[in-house]
């Protein structure tokens, strides 16, 4: 009889669920496939860290992690117990007498205390503590689940104490298996569908961070326009979310108080989806406005503990507006520019072969050059930023490297591709790698991170290969080989190598050179080196706050941008650091944060990196 | 006979059409042909009595309901008739957005040549029209082929309104009635789009006085302003002061902001921030003023000033005023 009810029950929790699994697979299955699993051992590596270590749901919120990690190993040391105990009650085959499932169960003893702890530690920072980043409400449905997972383990450890066959016993196994059923068909509509989802999602994730694919005009391709056009990827992305507000926090928009929260982009997919929006322009879902508020920082997409990738959302979504002729304003007088005179300024190449000419630049000639320098739309015609190139030049003369210029550059494309506008981006692409092609460059050095960026990752889409870096990691791999002026570490502190005070400084992680490229260690090396004691702002080296600059928003006037500037509110973040002395590294950075110096009136001291270096050489 | 279309609405000429009539001039004395200024619309006989004051042989007007208001359709329909009526060799326009709108239509519709964008005519045995091409990057001297007439437009500003030959008495006038079928309009225009107008339109300024940082406080704009009221002056601001609100955000030049092209640009105390540069180069004369002789401003400044803009600001004001 016992068997019969259970076998019910079975059936239509486990229909419930199976049925919403289905209807989530079908939508993930409609969409246009952009699912890969290229770079392997790359995947394989994140999932055993983000997945089984929860490596990055560990490190940004570390007691939060934690607790959440013990919960999750928990579940996993359960699967064995939940099925023999399932295997039971459907009368299948009752291995709970075995010597084996007595030893399992002693061992999952502990693991019961700690998912106990755990969950008692969520639900309290849930209901009461209640983060910014979780929402403004408090979700019954989570309550309701942390305590279902409390019961489980509750339950589990009387059963330690009952005697076998006794009423309490029974009912204490009735509830504890209730539990686990009711639990199964309320997640796939809930936040906690990531426990099914996630490890899948986090594999999926593109190994690069904003990958996002060259539309193929051949094939009409222009972008993302409605709901349909979604990847399946991205379908995924949508029921994956775990809404633990990591994006929302991290978003620099949302921190200085603008309407784009990357959570609410994820959410709003979710619930088109769900209620068969599929013609609804994503425009009108997300609106334009919020889709111009984003920087294309990343670190939304790299703080996601999920594997979400929000940036093919964005920019796809940039795209499809773009094709339609609803960008900006100001964007299109930059576009303009692209087009007429291919720099963001829209000056002519004349000024940049007069900066080359005056620096005593050479042609870049494979046979005589070791490596070429891009200089980039800030290089060519910035007077600010050639201050720091002609530094970058003395360094490398005096270290002996013989170096290149190409004749004729083109912007590298970036401030087009990250606002959408892919056609323009791939005729300056194209043009550039015919003229790096013809070159015959191997090695190619910028000081611009977005140039990193676009040249490294996005030109090998069109199948070209190049070992591009950063001169912060150029210089910094040139000095150490040369041993030059060596910190002699903790011993050094407060004096610099050479005896005299410690230079307080504090560095700016550019979102494309810490976040995208990862080079966070030799800038600082390089500053160490040289004498500096680096003075750490919040939000730095792989998860930096960043300048405002990013996905086009360098050209919008702060009309066009609700709340505060994203550069005022980073500028704040470094002169809390209390250093006088702000060291950048990118020129879009430091034309942001200087004008955010200028706006608060404050006397901070900018120097570019390479400047730092030479002056101190 | 060179025929000029003259482009009125509400009975207020466009000024660009005067533009016109200078460059029918010049082509009248390469060819030596009269000219007829052709107002098409209702009521033009107001437009039609001021433009009877230049050096032309005869003004037309060209009168339907249906002309009222422009629709693309009812303009080649009477013009058609009219043009072919009046056998003219060329016919002029102003390069004017209603002129981008129907000239085409016209042109093709009588199958004969169209260039526009005309920025000046070389005299020649066959006067050629020079006209941008490649985005400005080269000129081309077009020499219209086949029947006439040859339709050309002008490119607002390629001539200036201050150099049109005015009559010695006023030119004879003429009425036209244009036969146009109401039926074969398919355009219902709708009421003209009016742009939310910009307070401050920067890029018609002739001189700008702009303030940078080196203003140090809000308070201080005062002075930039006593220069900007002697001078006859807008005043501007780079992007920091905007940020701050010392000034309106409209009054932003450079990348963010607008872009302007004054005859006189004054920078007080602005370091030269490419994204400031790039929508202040295209000014005739640019003075900087600032202390620190490294500030990238004195690349592109024609005058630059060394020095404490306090000390010098009250200085020129007093020396315009003296």
């Amino acid at each position: 009889m016992q068997t019969l009810v259970f076998w019910l029950l079975f059936l239509t929790f486990v229909g419930a669920f199976a049925a919403q699994v289905a209807r989530r697979v079908q939508l993930i299955g409609a969409a246009p496939n952009t699912f890969s699993t290229d770079t392997f051992s790359f995947r394989a590596r994140r999932f055993l860290l983000d997945v089984i270590f929860q490596l990055r749901t560990i490190k940004e919120r570390p007691v939060a992690g934690v607790a959440h990690a013990f919960v999750f190993w928990g579940f996993v040391a359960f699967g064995g117990y939940t099925l023999t105990e399932f295997l039971r009650g459907l009368g299948i085959v009752d291995q709970t007498h075995s010597g084996w499932f007595n030893a399992y169960r002693t061992v999952l003893a502990p693991f019961a205390v700690a998912v106990l702890g755990g969950i008692l530690y969520l639900l309290i920072r849930r209901a009461f503590v209640r983060p910014v980043g979780l929402g403004t409400k408090v979700s019954l449905e989570s309550i309701v689940i942390a305590l279902f997972i409390a019961t489980l383990m509750i339950t589990f450890l009387l059963t330690f104490r009952l005697e076998e066959g006794t009423m309490a016993e029974r009912a204490n196994w009735w509830l504890h298996m209730i539990v686990i059923l009711a639990f199964m068909a309320l997640i796939p509509a809930s936040k906690h569908f990531h426990l099914v989802v996630s490890p899948i999602t986090v594999f999926l994730k593109s190994p690069e961070l904003g990958n996002l694919p060259n539309l193929d005009f051949e094939k009409e391709q222009v972008g993302l326009e409605t709901v349909k056009d979604l990847g399946s990827k991205s379908v995924l992305d949508a029921f994956t979310c775990v809404e633990c507000g990591r994006c929302q926090v991290n978003c620099p928009a949302w921190g200085a108080g603008k309407e784009l929260n990357p959570k609410t982009i994820i959410l709003q997919t979710q619930e088109a989806l769900l209620t068969g929006e599929r013609e609804r322009k994503l425009g009108e879902l997300y609106s334009e406005k919020v889709l111009w508020q984003c920087t294309t920082c990343g670190a939304c997409e790299n703080q996601c503990p999920v594997g979400i990738e929000h940036l093919p959302i964005l920019i796809g979504s940039r795209r499809g507006l773009v094709s339609n002729g609803d960008a900006p304003e100001y964007l299109g007088a930059m576009y303009n520019n692209l087009e007429r005179r291919s720099n963001i300024w829209g000056l002519g190449y004349d000024q940049r072969a007069k900066f080359v000419q005056a620096a005593g630049l050479e042609t870049f000639d494979a046979a005589k050059h070791d490596v070429l320098v891009w200089l980039g739309c800030a290089g060519s015609f910035d007077a600010d930023f050639q201050k720091s190139l002609r530094s970058l030049f003395a360094i490398l003369r005096a270290k002996d490297v013989k170096f290149g210029v190409l004749a004729k550059e083109r912007c590298n494309g970036d401030p087009a591709k990250r606002t959408g506008n892919e056609y323009m981006f791939q005729e300056l692409a194209n043009g550039n790698i015919e003229e790096l092609k013809a070159a015959g460059a191997k090695k190619i050095l910028t000081s611009c991170p977005h140039c990193v960026k676009t040249i490294g990752n996005d030109y090998r889409k069109f199948g070209y290969e190049v070992e591009i870096l950063h001169t912060s990691v150029f210089v910094e791999q040139l000095l150490r080989r040369d041993g030059a002026r060596i910190d002699s570490g903790p011993a050094a502190a407060g004096a610099s190598p050479d005896g005299g005070t410690r230079e307080t400084v504090t560095f700016h992680d550019p979102c494309y050179l810490g976040r995208y490229a990862g080079n966070v260690d030799e800038p600082r090396a390089l500053l160490t080196r040289f004498g500096a004691d680096i003075k750490e702002p919040e939000r730095n080296r792989e998860n930096p706050y960043c300048c405002g600059a990013g996905g086009g928003l360098l050209f919008a006037d702060k009309e066009e941008e609700p709340g505060s500037r994203i550069s005022d509110v980073r500028f704040k973040q470094l002169q809390a650091t209390g250093a006088n002395t702000v060291v950048t590294a990118c020129p879009f950075c430091s034309i942001m944060l200087k004008g955010a110096q200028a706006s608060a009136g404050a006397d901070t001291q900018f120097v570019d990196l390479m400047t730092f270096v030479k002056d101190r050489l | 006979m060179i025929l000029v279309i003259a482009e009125q609405r509400n009975g207020k000429l466009n000024r660009a059409t005067w533009e016109t009539i200078v460059g029918a001039q010049q082509l009248a004395d390469a060819t030596g042909l009269p000219i007829r200024v052709l107002v098409p619309g209702v009521n033009t006989g107001g437009v039609a009595a001021e433009i009877a004051a230049a050096r032309v042989q005869e003004v037309l007007t060209l009168e339907s309901p249906a002309l009222e208001p422009y629709t693309p359709d009812g303009f080649t329909a009477a013009l058609q008739q009219a043009v072919t009526e009046l056998d003219a060799s060329y016919v002029l326009l102003p390069h004017t957005y209603q002129t981008r709108d129907f000239a085409p239509k016209l042109a093709a519709r009588m199958d004969r040549a169209l260039i526009t964008d005309v920025t000046g005519i070389k005299a020649g045995s066959e006067p050629a029209f020079v006209r941008p091409m490649f985005q400005g990057k080269l000129t081309a001297d077009v020499v219209p082929q086949g029947p006439t007439p040859h339709v050309i437009t002008f490119q607002i500003g390629a001539y200036r309104v201050d150099q049109v030959a005015k009559g010695t008495s006023a030119a004879s006038m003429r009425a036209l009635a244009a036969q146009v079928d109401a039926a074969g309009i398919r355009e219902k225009p709708e009421a003209p789009f009016q742009q939310a107008k910009q307070a401050v339109d920067l890029s018609q300024a002739e001189r700008i006085v702009s303030v940078g940082r080196g203003i140090k406080e809000q308070s201080n704009i005062a002075i930039a302003q006593q220069l900007a009221e002697a001078l006859g002056a807008e005043i501007a601001a780079s992007r920091p002061i905007c940020d701050a609100g010392w000034l309106p955000m409209e009054r932003q030049v450079g990348s963010s902001g607008q872009t302007v092209a004054p005859k006189l640009y004054l920078a007080l105390g602005i370091s030269g921030a490419i994204q400031h540069l790039v929508g202040m180069k295209g000014a005739n004369t640019i003075v900087a003023i600032n202390k620190d002789p490294d500030a990238p401003i004195f690349e592109i400044a024609d005058y630059g000033i060394v020095g404490d803009l306090f000390e010098i600001v009250p200085a020129i004001i007093s020396a315009l005023k003296g």
